[in-house]
């Protein structure tokens, strides 16, 4: 019973001095919601980033081009090597009409490459598809040591031309999201140090503002947490409304610019789950109530002598 | 006139009460306490203070003499350099940080300035003293109004500190110092911003207190205020205890 007359007093009391306070409180307030914006921003950022770099990672394989008139069992052999190895996902035949057949759908937007070209010039292929995009290097050359390989290859003379792959483009990502993620790491400490400082500066002004209230709770006994869970509640208080505009900001951020991403690189998977949009409205609200308690805590514990 | 039959029946009660006070259970002791702000000059030195429950005591000396803090100590605001404090049965050197508030509820305070909220009526004045140490809402109708007409401010209940004279807010700190009846009342120059007349009887109200069965400490340096109670009288001169009688006066000359 008696929790219950607390609650709401507690309740009052942050309130109360959020509107006596309003100005500092809302500049918590936006404080806190810039921060926790482009925290959030930085999240999203990082689902797209992860989301191109698997679509990317699927697209990984090596292609063997094979020659024209290569024998079918030489081709079925070399098949059932590569399928053999441990690094390898799959292995899928593509005769040359495929390869034709995609090649047109592919450059459906300009026919007239198509009408250029005479015949079928494209070659047919074995897609090896990789366990670990990060193996490709290695795939490669192990292809390129199977003696079979130089029997079937397009052009025997020239091994490399023979193979397709991502060159490198997987380990640039790799070193890209890494970058990525270094820098968010380091501006998301940077905001949540200056919201820190900034609701201990408010509720350093609202213990002012109370003082004497304070001097007379400590005189007639009140207990320490009495004394204190009104400005740990208003802390929260301020970095849940932030948390929560940043939210609101996130999602509608989020519904203007993903369509237009995907517009504008068709080529890439730009997508933003609805589940990581829960995830992002987590942390952030995580993030807020961690900001909020944690400046309070150190402005109490500097300027509210219990 | 009435004032002077007043001051008659104050001199004749006391003795009884005291003697029968000084035999009561020991409410504050304190052997050899001193306290440092500075170390060349102490603000208390080796102090020896017996008090008992029941008593009315005056604490008097010039500004600086270590009245403050004496009450200070009490409340343990302030931790001796030296020396052993008991209060209310608490020995207030062992006591752990987090069981000051509890010791607070026993001990009522009043100060010169008063300490009133200025934007709470005498009601609310009174009745956050008691929300803040958890109250329930039905033990506050029912006893702030008692103890506002036990300081005779019934009609001032709705009061703002800014409607009230110098007297009648002093009356509704006394009230809010006494409402949860503690064992041991500390007053801090309690009339020290009122003139004789209302001073007298912010005096014959904590005497009240006092017939109550509350131990009441007063710290002043209202010479006509202690001569005329005739009570119990502590003397304080640079941070000593140098003197102590029953129905003592003020006894500078200065």
């Amino acid at each position: 019973m008696a929790m219950s007359i607390n609650v709401g007093y507690f309740a009052r009391e942050s309130i109360q001095s959020f509107r006596r306070n309003w100005v500092m409180s809302l500049g918590a307030v936006i404080t806190i919601y810039l921060s926790l914006l482009l925290v959030g921003v930085f999240i999203a950022t990082g689902f797209v980033v992860n989301s191109v770099v698997e679509s990317v990672e699927d697209k990984v394989t090596v292609q063997v081009f094979l020659k024209d008139g290569a024998a079918t069992e030489d081709v079925n052999a070399l098949q059932a090597v590569l399928l053999k190895d441990p690094l390898a996902a799959g292995v899928d035949y593509t005769s040359k009409d495929a390869a034709y057949k995609k090649f047109q759908e592919d450059m459906k937007e300009s026919p007239e490459i198509i009408d250029q070209l005479e015949g079928n010039p494209l070659p047919a292929s074995l897609d090896v598809t990789l366990k670990e995009p990060k193996t490709v290097e290695l795939m490669v050359a192990k292809i390129k040591k199977d003696p079979l390989f130089l029997v079937v290859a397009d052009r025997p003379d020239n091994p490399d031309k023979s193979l397709r792959y991502g060159q490198g483009v997987v380990n640039k990502l790799f070193a890209l999201t890494r970058v990525i993620r270094i820098i968010e790491i380091v501006f998301v400490v940077m905001l949540g140090v200056v919201s820190l400082i900034f609701i201990n500066n408010t509720i350093r002004l609202a213990i002012y503002a109370r003082r004497k209230e304070i001097g007379i709770m400590r005189l007639v006994g009140a207990s320490n947490w009495f004394i204190r869970t009104p400005f740990l509640m208003e802390g929260v208080l301020q970095a849940l409304i932030g948390a929560s505009l940043a939210i609101v900001s996130v999602v509608g951020l989020q519904a203007a610019i993903v369509p237009r991403l995907k517009e504008a690189l068709p080529f890439l998977a730009v997508t933003l789950s609805g589940a990581a949009t829960t995830q992002i409205a987590l942390s952030l609200i995580i993030a807020g109530v961690f900001i909020g308690v944690g400046g309070s805590w150190l402005a109490m514990t500097r300027y509210l002598k219990v | 006139m009435s004032d002077l039959t007043g001051q008659t029946a104050t001199q004749v009660s006391p003795e009884s009460v005291a003697a029968s006070a000084r035999t009561g259970p020991t409410m504050i002791s304190l052997r050899g306490v001193s306290k440092f702000y500075s170390p060349e000059k102490p603000a208390l030195a080796d102090c020896n203070v017996e008090i008992h429950a029941g008593e009315f005591v005056f604490i008097v000396g010039h500004s600086g003499s270590g009245k403050s803090t004496f009450i200070r100590l009490l409340l343990r605001e302030l931790l001796p350099t030296r020396g052993q404090i008991i209060v209310a049965g608490q020995d207030l050197v062992k006591l752990k940080n987090w069981k000051v508030p509890y010791l607070r509820r026993n001990i009522g305070c009043v100060f010169q300035d008063f300490k009133l909220l200025p934007n709470k009526t005498s009601f609310e004045n009174i009745a956050f003293a008691l929300e803040v140490i958890g109250k329930s809402r039905h033990v506050i109708r029912t006893q702030v109004p008692e103890v506002l007409r036990l300081v005779g401010l019934e009609d001032k209940i709705e009061s703002y500190p800014d409607e009230l004279s110098g007297g009648e807010q002093q009356r509704v700190s006394i009230a809010r110092a006494f409402v949860n009846r503690p064992p041991l009342l500390l007053c801090d120059e309690p009339t020290g911003n009122l003139d004789p007349q209302t001073s007298l009887g912010i005096m014959k109200l904590l005497e009240r207190i006092n017939k109550t069965g509350t131990t009441v400490l007063v710290a002043t340096h209202d010479r006509d205020m202690v001569d005329n109670m005739r009570r119990r009288v502590i003397a304080l001169e640079g941070g000593r205890v140098i003197r102590d009688q029953d129905r003592g006066v003020y006894g500078y000359v200065d």
